[in-house]
């Protein structure tokens, strides 16, 4: 095992138990998450297996193809929190208003 | 007695319930002439403070208003929003939205309530364009031009002023109309609700004041940018 091996397995496991630390509750997303960590762990031992799947894919190298999809989950994930904030701004603007007709003044009387 | 008394004096269309809604964010400089110019007139005046810094209460004391606050700042289609339901949580009849930089005139309000008075329409939108008795500094002209094809391109309505704050429309009309747009894009969005909900509205002319004040106010070119994008992640996102 070489020194980049080392480092990126051990980011692996730092995030993947910083995750179970926090998603306890959620057994889907837990789920999921072991698999890419496992997968995750299995590419960095074997990375010639990705040069493999590339090439079928018909890109060049295993980090190229790692590198495309790696735009595309980022644009997804842009997407979910444009999303979230959107849901986020509603709540917040119906708390304001609520707020804001449950104590209107007449300012005739101050 | 006394209350049958005035029902006789007036004509019942003088009774009907007049609310006018007036986003302010940070308008110190012209809140108090513009209420000043209304508050002779037989309307209700509601005034949301969206969260301006320091807040407009201070210069609104003694003023025949309902102040209702937001805490933080929204932005005007959700603070018209916000007095919109309030004007029709005091049982509204007519609902008329005005801007807060003494853009308006206020006898234009009569205006654009004569057509809802008369059962012809449901929405009046207040247009400077149909007569030309509007100064417009030079560049708005063309920007409004370009909003109003953005505006049909959105909503397939075409009409003759994109982005204009004065507009009346009757409760019926009020209670259908949701905004959902917080920003400036809720010009749009009105659009886009009184074709949804098949409403009748009717243009009509009105003169804008352009102050230096409104101008440094108003909107830009680069603001239209940002309009088009909120309203195209807007159909992106529920």
């Amino acid at each position: 095992m070489n020194g980049i091996q080392i480092l990126l397995i051990s980011g692996v496991v730092v995030i993947f138990g910083y995750y179970v630390s926090r998603f306890r509750n959620a057994l889907l997303d837990l789920l999921v998450l072991t698999l890419f960590a496992a997968l995750g762990i299995f590419f960095i031992l074997f990375p010639e297996y990705t040069n493999t799947i590339a090439q079928k894919l018909g890109v060049g190298r295993g980090a190229d193809l790692l590198f495309y999809s790696c735009i595309l989950f980022f644009l997804f994930i842009i997407l979910k929190l444009f999303a979230r904030i959107r849901r986020l701004e509603d709540k917040m603007t119906d708390l304001v208003r609520e707020q804001a007709k449950e104590k209107a003044t007449d300012m005739k009387e101050t | 007695m006394d209350f049958t008394f005035t029902h006789c004096m007036l004509s019942p269309n003088d009774q009907k319930n007049v609310f006018v809604v007036i986003p302010a964010y940070n308008e110190q400089e012209s809140i108090t002439k513009v209420l000043n110019e209304l508050s002779s007139l037989p309307y209700n005046i509601i005034v949301v403070d969206d969260g301006s810094t320091p807040p407009l209460e201070g210069l609104l004391k003694n003023t025949p208003v309902h102040l209702l606050k937001h805490r933080v700042n929204l932005g005007q289609g959700a603070a018209l929003q916000t007095g919109i339901e309030f004007a029709l949580s005091k049982n509204a009849d007519f609902i008329v939205t005005y801007d807060a930089d003494g853009q308006h005139r206020a006898a234009d309000i009569e205006t654009l309530l004569w057509p809802l008075r008369q059962h012809q329409t449901d929405i009046t939108l207040g247009s400077r364009f149909i007569s030309n008795t509007s100064q417009l500094p030079p560049g708005r002209r063309s920007v409004l031009k370009l909003a109003r094809y953005i505006n049909f391109f959105f909503t397939g309505l075409l009409l003759s002023d994109a982005h204009n704050g004065l507009r009346a429309l009757t409760s019926k009309a009020a209670q259908q109309i949701r905004l959902r747009q917080n920003g400036m894009a809720h010009a749009t969005e009105i659009i886009a609700e009184i074709k949804k909900h098949r409403l009748k509205f009717t243009e009509v002319p009105v003169t804008i004041h352009y102050t230096d004040y409104s101008k440094k106010k108003g909107q830009t070119v680069w603001s239209s940018f940002r309009i088009f994008f909120d309203i195209l992640l807007n159909k992106l996102f529920k």
